[in-house]
């Protein structure tokens, strides 16, 4: 333990070198090791960056997740919508039914006239939004994946970014269901991102109380058995399976059905306060009808509430611990003794070094960071500073073995060239195409962190024309300045342009080999002139001729430059991280 | 026997490659597709299932017309099969059930004993969120939802030829891959087979799509090295075979509409031979809790989209008939009362069709009691007489010719219910 004082004195005493060397790796390597993993995407200026600043120091800074983010600020401040609270978001962005339901109420239109596919409803349905100053619902959740791209791309604090990802395909919730969609944006910034590198119990805790989550796993609806009562509502089980299956314990974690049973009973009464018409408004009616007692148990929490009358009051035993009579805290302390668990610590951290090491993780390593995951009550700084001091992280053959996912694909493709984002969405539209449509996952196991999963058949061709198209502001959105990249030194042959960009998008490949391998494109005959041709094409600027005719030379420079990155982005080499 | 490294290198040497291909004519070449193209895949058996999203009014579109409690149920949707008034009347297909007017294109193949009908199918789970029962029913574990793969994906893992892949063994004509595809085997979804390929235009269009190929067959990486080479011989076949205007045969005329134009695509992977066996698309608006109206309007409308689509389908493929199968679902079914503003809301049951030569057809297969209130699910809806497990399960291991079908519904070992011959 005497290693983790000095990692967070930092500062005041000199930390330990990653063993780096101890797995093979220059110190070049390393820092691009590093990036590679705790990052979205670098170029060879960062990776010298990171060696001047020092590893560790730059490592530390990344847990710390304190830098100022004035830039990014910037950047979403057309989107400040998704931050508001849940409250506000669905006042101002209502979704359809209720819409429909609001206009009837309101004598907006008559109630037999409701077709919502006739011209007649779809005016009514515009006007109604206008005047009440309501959006659509789709407008949130585009604005939505749009911050996430611009903080993926810009943030300063990289490794928060990274770790918010993994916690919300951790604990999935998806924009396919509808009760659930329009609490994702809050779920993702006030639930997931302020716990990303906190303590795993109130992170848990934190979306056991959530509205997406609530809806999602339909514990919001889940009640103590009636038998008397007309509704054949009871208790549903979904909560609690998924909560020991993927978010705690594993399927091997050692529980039965009946364990399932019991915690779905616990669960009962955890549900989301009403808002604005949302949620079950009964909830408040029974709850101001019940006696003094029962409703001083009741407990409010932001968005969540917990219903006492709706509690199973009756004894429970999970994974062989009592729960009795005592309304939420039972659900509070499953989760603590949950959280505690060495199935689940191991669980937790093997699912993290899959992210962050390999696919198939050393058990070593993964028992090294279970160790201290239970020592830490799940301290996620702790857990990763364990990770990234062990040997086994920086093994050689660890570099580049993980393929990037679709979204890291293209987030690393705008920070590798200094990109600058004009339309998030249209990159959104090309991560979708390469088989990964975020938010957008049905099933709460989140997408799988394999590589198989990514590359097959149907989207590898699609990151090769992400490649040609990602220079493109037009085809992917981003604005990116080739010749800014080589301090406006121009290339003078197809051949010099590769040597540039491969030093600056893939620092430690052997340049000899890719321009052995690119050599019939790079001796093609006549290339200029066959790119210039094929430049009015689909994926080139439509200006782009005509300015050619303006300043020949310097724009089929561009063009040719664009070719060869855009091979470079998608060759095998750059799938990889 | 080959296997999945033989057909990569018989492809690379020109058995598929452009080399054989691009030295014969165009039209030489598509004469001999049919028998000769790809001699591995051909009389592969093919099942095409349809998701009707959103839940179908089973009870519209097959209709009990002879019960008078629905005739009570539905006083403004109601539907009689023999003439009455103005409009279309049902389509009188055992004396007791009617097909909504809208399907008449299913009424040949009906009498002709080729389509089945089950009615009073459904899932076991009675939830009426189309989220959950849409996951259950493509998961196949309606019990369960942190089952990881779908049963369609799971199909073509138990067709056991795993020794002569292709890259289009199983694809959805949908932008994303649907849930029944999650899984271990590979499954391609596309949009649109005309974008299959590497885009761009110009003399420096075929340069790149070389440039990567070579990139790709030259790398260390060997998932990357393997699905690139597969990629570009998917791609290759694929456009090589793609017609520019393709022509229905038999003049088939496929409706203007997403599922048709899916269907359209899906009969030409068919007729490529490209080895394909699980097809998957969707139709969507089946959500009619308002005004869906009666023999016009968005119920007929819908019926008519999807009845004009398969059959457009079916007679577009009419020499590979023996070897198709198509079969619809839906999530849930709708109220056997009408709602207060002409629709109707989440119910239970409803019905689906089965559409094969090898189908037992020609029969509304199922149990549906009187509508009765007693008789009602909840008292509103019309019970599920039929786990959709039975049914899928039936089709595709009869169809597929599966012989182990245990992990297809792996909470599931009741029986099927003859809905397929034999």
């Amino acid at each position: 333990m005497a290693t983790f004082s000095l990692y967070f004195t930092y500062g005041q005493k000199k930390a330990e070198r990653f063993p780096y060397k101890q797995g093979g790796l220059s110190k070049e390597q390393a820092a691009i090791h590093l990036l590679s993993r705790f990052t979205y995407g670098y170029n060879s200026n960062d990776v010298r960056d990171v060696q001047k600043e020092g590893l560790e120091k730059w490592f530390f800074k990344q847990l710390r997740a304190g830098q100022g983010d004035e830039k990014l600020e910037l950047l979403l401040e057309p989107y400040a919508d998704v931050l508001m609270d849940n409250q506000s978001i669905v006042q101002k962005y209502p979704r359809g039914p209720r819409v429909r339901r609001m206009m009837i109420n309101e004598g907006f239109i008559p109630k037999d006239s409701v077709d919502n596919r006739s011209k007649f409803y779809k005016a009514a349905y515009k006007k109604y939004m206008e005047e009440k100053g309501y959006r659509p619902e789709g407008e949130l959740f585009r604005k939505f994946i749009a911050t996430k791209v611009l903080r993926a791309a810009f943030s300063a604090n990289q490794l928060q970014e990274v770790m918010t990802d993994f916690w919300f395909n951790h604990f999935n919730v998806s924009f396919t269901k509808p009760q659930s969609a329009p609490y994702i944006p809050s779920y993702e910034n006030h639930v997931i991102r302020p716990y990303a590198l906190g303590k795993f119990e109130n992170l848990l805790l934190a979306t056991a109380k959530s509205p997406a989550m609530l809806f999602y796993l339909d514990n919001a609806s889940s009640t103590v058995e009636r038998p008397k009562s007309k509704n054949k509502k009871g208790i549903n089980e979904n909560y609690a399976r998924e909560l020991m299956e993927l978010h705690t314990l594993g399927v091997d974690g050692g529980y039965t059905q009946k364990d399932v049973s019991e915690a779905a009973r616990i669960f009962t009464g955890w549900t989301v306060y009403p808002m604005n018409g949302y949620g079950n408004s009964n909830i408040l009616k029974n709850m101001t009808a019940t006696n003094n007692k029962v409703k001083n148990q009741n407990i409010v929490d932001g968005d969540f509430i917990f219903v006492a009358n709706r509690h199973d009051k009756g004894r429970k035993v999970v994974l062989g611990q009592q729960f009795n009579n005592n309304g939420y805290n039972e659900g509070a302390d499953l989760i603590s003794y949950l959280s505690s668990r060495p199935q689940t610590a191991r669980f937790i951290c093997k699912k993290i070094a899959i992210r962050f090491v390999n696919d198939k993780p050393d058990e070593a390593l993964v028992n090294k960071m279970a160790d201290t995951f239970l020592k830490s009550g799940g301290d996620m700084k702790k857990v990763l500073t364990v990770m990234v001091s062990s040997p086994e992280f920086w093994d050689k053959r660890n570099m580049y073995d993980k393929v990037k996912t679709p979204f890291e694909l293209a987030i690393s493709t705008v920070r590798a060239l200094d990109g600058q984002i004009e339309n998030p969405n249209r990159l959104v539209n090309w991560v979708t195409r390469m088989g990964e449509k975020k938010y957008y996952y049905v099933a709460p196991t989140g997408f799988p962190d394999q590589s198989g999963y990514w590359i097959n058949t149907g989207s590898l061709l699609n990151r090769m024309n992400f490649g040609l198209a990602s220079i493109s502001n037009k085809a992917s959105g981003v604005d990116i300045d080739l010749l800014e990249l080589t301090n406006h030194r121009e290339p003078e042959s197809a051949e010099e342009a590769l040597e540039v960009f491969a030093r600056l998008l893939l620092p430690s490949t052997d340049i000899a080999v890719l321009k052995s391998r690119l050599s019939p494109l790079l001796t093609a005959q006549n290339l200029r002139q066959k790119i210039e041709k094929s430049s009015g094409g689909t994926f080139y600027e439509k200006t782009d001729k005509k300015e050619n005719l303006m300043a020949k030379g310097k724009k089929s420079n561009n063009a040719m430059l664009a070719q060869v990155v855009g091979l470079i982005i998608g060759s095998p080499e750059f799938q990889r991280r | 026997m080959y296997t999945r490294r033989a057909f990569l290198k018989s492809s690379g040497l020109g058995l598929f490659g452009i080399g054989l291909i691009g030295g014969i004519p165009a039209f030489v070449a598509e004469a001999v597709a049919r028998e000769k193209n790809n001699p591995l895949y051909s009389k592969r058996k093919v099942i095409v299932c349809i998701f009707q999203r959103g839940a179908m009014d089973g009870l519209m579109a097959v209709s009990p017309f002879e019960d008078p409690y629905f005739r009570e149920a539905r006083p403004t949707l109601f539907m009689d099969a023999a003439k009455s008034g103005s409009g279309n009347n049902l389509i009188d297909l055992d004396g007791r059930f009617g097909l909504h007017p809208g399907m008449k294109a299913f009424e040949t193949v009906f009498r002709e004993k080729r389509l089945a009908i089950v009615h009073g199918i459904g899932s076991p789970n009675t939830t009426r969120s189309h989220f959950d029962a849409q996951d259950y029913m493509e998961s196949g574990t309606p019990f369960r939802k942190n089952t990881t793969s779908g049963w369609l994906n799971r199909a073509v893992g138990l067709l056991g030829h795993d020794n002569v892949t292709t890259p289009f063994s199983a694809v959805s004509l949908t932008p994303s891959l649907p849930r029944s595809l999650y899984g271990d085997q590979a499954a391609l979804a596309i949009n649109d087979l005309k974008n299959f390929k590497i885009q761009g235009r110009g003399e420096i269009l075929n340069q790149n799509a070389k440039t990567f190929e070579d990139l790709y067959d030259k790398t260390k990486n060997d998932l990357l090295r393997d699905t690139g080479k597969e990629s570009f011989e998917a791609m290759k076949m694929l456009q090589r075979n793609l017609v520019k205007s393709y022509k229905p045969a038999n003049n088939a005329v496929y409706p203007n509409s997403s599922l048709g134009n899916s269907l359209k695509q899906i009969a030409q992977l068919v007729k490529m031979d490209v080895g394909l066996e699980v097809a998957f698309t969707e139709s969507n608006g089946w959500d009619t809790h308002f005004n869906q109206g009666k023999d016009t309007g968005i119920f007929a409308r819908n019926v008519g989209d999807l009845s004009k689509s398969i059959m457009a389908f079916w007679t577009d493929i009419e020499a590979y008939q023996d070897d198709v199968l198509v079969m619809t679902m839906t999530e849930f079914g709708r109220t056997v009362h009408q709602n207060g503003t002409n629709g109707t809301d989440h119910g239970r049951a409803s019905c689906n069709f089965i559409l094969g030569n090898h189908v037992d057809g020609g029969k509304v297969h199922g149990a549906v009691d009187m509508l009765a209130k007693e008789n009602l699910e909840d008292g509103r809806d019309l019970r599920v007489t039929t786990d959709f497990r039975a049914v899928f399960s039936e089709v595709a291991t009869s169809h597929l010719k599966l012989k182990d079908n245990k992990m297809l519904f792996p909470d599931w070992d009741g029986k099927g219910i003859g809905v397929m011959k034999g």
